[in-house]
């Protein structure tokens, strides 16, 4: 094999694909889209905490909103003494955000209590309002019903869960939904890469065919090495666009947690101080929490490994059937064998995050077609032996030797064929001919 | 001296033999024609020769070498199947096509510039290949085959699918590369432009070499077996003759293969009772009729000739 052919044809595929406007939009475009998606979760948290409204009630029941008061001394403001037009007018003036009338049928709850606002509500101020309101209803009945006091601890205790990973290290916490979730999404990526760059590979084989430009080719270079050019190329290509998500995942889950804390802060700033302080003491958004996404880089060497073996397997069987076949439409039916493993990890992926070290995840992650999606979603939710990786790895890389050998065959016999499309059986032909 | 030469070659798909024990050899400096029917092994052959198909046995040997990457670049090819990557520009893909023969990017650039300039095609350098019209693109495939200067250029069915000025140019410039001494094999199923151009010619029919020499030595040793005649009026007696083989007929023109040593003078007495005679001209075969002969009318598929 001539390698310098092989760089050629890699360079002109690598080139002419990275050029393309979709090629840029879509590398540049999804980073921007998970800044703009964190960005809005932050400023929603943030901004909800930082709007303290006001809710006047109109306690008739003499009880209740002394334990409102309890809970949020600077949301509930006592306005029974007042008309009830007057306080309708103090919402339309927006010097409360609104109102409720609270009465005896309430607490027996025979009737519901209906909050009364101007301006915007917001689903979380609602949901909050109602938190604290069955909160309120709940200890006033315990309280009337006489319970004892074993029975009000039962009712207050809000039992969590805390979760540590044992390691050789010792305790240490561990995000295990984090992990999972993660998993799924690089799995999901390799799933997308593979069969997505696969496709994109398969289609440039068969354009050189409906170009007719492969015969020129074929008389300059072997088909053996077009094909590694062509493939190696577009694997260039996925790896650019993976390497600028990556690197711009592992640059802003660094820097969210500061920048988040420093607008948090200017926020605080501009705010008055006591709803500063009640803000600062109930924080509906820890910028610290953000954290959370920065994870271990290995997870990422991983990722490309598995992705680069994982395209080599499915890689060379769509060069196969781009070279078998004279148009796109053609290929639907070669291609069903190759969807049904891939899709199999990709449906089996979710299995995989729900229970990584359960038996399926196990078989899923070591069988060569399925590995390359579910492996890397292991690997971040749990910690999977070594033997297993390397095992997986040594698998993968059989099958792609004798898949590529198979595919080469085909590819060389392929691309100057013209007409007919083949059946199975003269693809065996092919092979044997090879 | 023999610059191609294919020994004993054979290659099958399968049951099928395309090329069967085929021999010949090409010399330095002419131009050598291919000929013989669709589907008679031209196109395996040729791409035998251009080490693209590797031969099941015999040998192939370019400059005394043995078909490989290396001939390669000796050889300049343009397939029947040719085309170019739309949305390439053409001064890059041109750039491409001759570095994958192996040449330097400075030289390769040389040569394409000087090549562009001599097609007056400069100005579509910077141009993707899928707005040029037919006619451009063609002169860029014909620039992506010569550009690195090789000794030996190969066009499969060259005249394929060219307008009549088209073809005309490449005829001029095929000639035109003979006399800058280089060697030239083209394959048609068009006999006519082989008698044109050839000096050597290789008859191919179901896979076999059926006929090989210098063209017009060959059309000599058939002798002038052959009358074109044309006329005026009822053409019908050209139906009653006997021993004899039409091959161009027309409403006043009709080429006739005497056969079985039938008279000529019979022939010219039966027309002049029909027709007008204009013109009773006797000639050396054309070569669809060599090829008719040489392979028997029995052996050919009457749309094929």
């Amino acid at each position: 094999m001539d390698f310098g052919k092989i760089l050629l044809v890699l360079k002109r595929e690598y080139l002419t694909r990275v050029r393309t406007k979709s090629f840029i939009l879509s590398t540049l475009l999804t980073p921007l889209a998970f800044i703009v998606f964190m960005a809005i979760i932050v400023i929603v948290t943030i901004s909800d905490s930082e709007v303290t409204k006001t809710v006047g009630i109109v306690d008739n029941t003499d009880v209740l909103f002394e334990r409102l008061h309890a809970i949020d001394s600077v949301r509930y403001k006592n306005v029974t003494q007042f008309e009830i037009d007057s306080v309708k007018s103090s919402v339309l003036n927006g010097e409360i955000d609104g109102y409720i009338i609270l009465n005896d049928e309430f607490i027996n709850q025979t009737e519901s209590p209906t909050l009364v606002y101007g301006g915007s509500g917001g689903i979380s101020f609602i949901e909050s309002v109602e938190d604290h309101l069955r909160e309120v209803v709940r200890e006033e009945q315990l309280a009337r019903s006489n319970v004892s006091a074993e029975v009000r601890e039962i009712f207050e205790s809000r039992p969590q869960l805390k979760s540590l990973k044992l390691t050789e290290e010792g305790e240490e916490e561990d995000n295990a939904i984090f992990g999972a979730a993660f998993g799924f999404i690089l799995g999901l990526l390799i799933f997308i890469g593979v069969f997505g760059y696969g496709a994109l590979l398969m289609r440039s084989v068969i354009e050189e065919k409906t170009n007719r430009i492969v015969e020129v080719i074929a008389s300059s270079v072997k088909p053996i090495e077009l094909m590694f050019g062509k493939l190696f190329g577009i694997l260039s290509v996925a790896l650019t666009q993976f390497g600028v998500w990556i690197l711009s995942y592992v640059g802003l889950s660094i820097v969210a947690a500061p920048v988040a804390g420093i607008i948090l802060e200017a926020q605080m700033k501009n705010l008055p101080p006591e709803a500063a302080e009640a803000a600062a003491a109930n924080p509906a958004f820890d910028p610290s929490s953000l954290e959370q996404f920065i994870v271990d880089p290995s997870i990422f060497v991983y990722f490309f490994i598995f992705f680069f073996v994982g395209f080599l397997i499915y890689s060379g069987i769509f060069a196969a059937i781009g070279a078998a076949v004279d148009s796109e439409q053609d290929t639907q039916q070669f291609m069903i064998p190759v969807m049904i493993p891939i899709f199999i990890g990709y449906f089996l992926n979710l299995r995989v995050m729900e229970n990584p070290d359960s038996t399926v995840a196990v078989i899923a992650s070591l069988f060569p077609l399925t590995a390359p999606i579910n492996m890397i979603s292991r690997i971040a939710a749990t910690e999977v032996p070594f033997w297993q990786i390397s095992l997986s790895l040594l698998l993968m890389i059989g099958t792609f030797a004798g898949l590529m050998w198979v595919a080469a065959k085909i590819y060389r016999v392929g691309i100057l064929m013209y007409g007919k499309k083949p059946s199975y059986k003269e693809l065996a032909k092919w092979i044997r001919q090879g | 001296m023999v610059i191609i030469n294919v020994e004993n070659v054979t290659k099958a798909f399968g049951k099928n033999t395309a090329v069967n024990d085929v021999s010949f050899e090409v010399e330095q400096g002419r131009i050598f024609g291919l000929l013989g029917p669709n589907g008679a092994g031209k196109t395996t052959t040729i791409r035998m020769i251009n080490n693209i198909l590797a031969p099941d046995t015999g040998s192939i040997t370019i400059n005394g070498q043995e078909a490989s990457p290396l001939t390669q670049k000796m050889i300049g090819y343009m397939p029947e199947e040719r085309g170019l990557y739309k949305k390439m520009k053409v001064g890059e893909q041109l750039l491409y096509l001759t570095q994958l023969k192996g040449v330097d990017t400075k030289t390769a650039k040389k040569s394409i510039d000087f090549w562009l300039d001599r097609f007056e095609a400069m100005d579509w350098k910077k141009k993707e290949v899928g707005e040029l019209s037919k006619g451009m693109s063609q002169k860029i495939q014909f620039i992506a085959t010569i550009a690195h200067d090789p000794d030996i250029y190969i066009f499969d069915e060259p005249f394929s699918g060219l307008d009549p000025i088209n073809s005309e140019t490449l005829k001029e410039v095929i000639i035109g590369l003979k006399n800058d001494g280089k060697t030239i094999l083209f394959s048609t199923h068009r006999m006519e432009q082989v008698e044109q151009m050839c000096d050597d010619i290789c008859l191919f029919n179901k896979g076999k070499a059926v006929l090989q020499g210098n063209l017009r030595k060959l059309k000599a040793s058939f002798g002038e077996n052959t009358i074109n005649l044309e006329f005026e009026g009822d053409g019908s007696f050209l139906d009653v003759l006997k021993d004899v083989r039409i091959n161009n007929r027309s409403t006043n023109f009709a080429e006739i293969r005497v056969l079985n040593g039938q008279s000529m003078q019979d022939i010219l007495k039966l027309a002049m009772e029909s027709a007008e005679i204009h013109k009773f001209e006797r000639v050396e075969p054309s070569l669809n009729e060599i090829f008719i002969s040489t392979v028997g009318e029995d052996n050919i598929k009457s749309e094929e000739v």
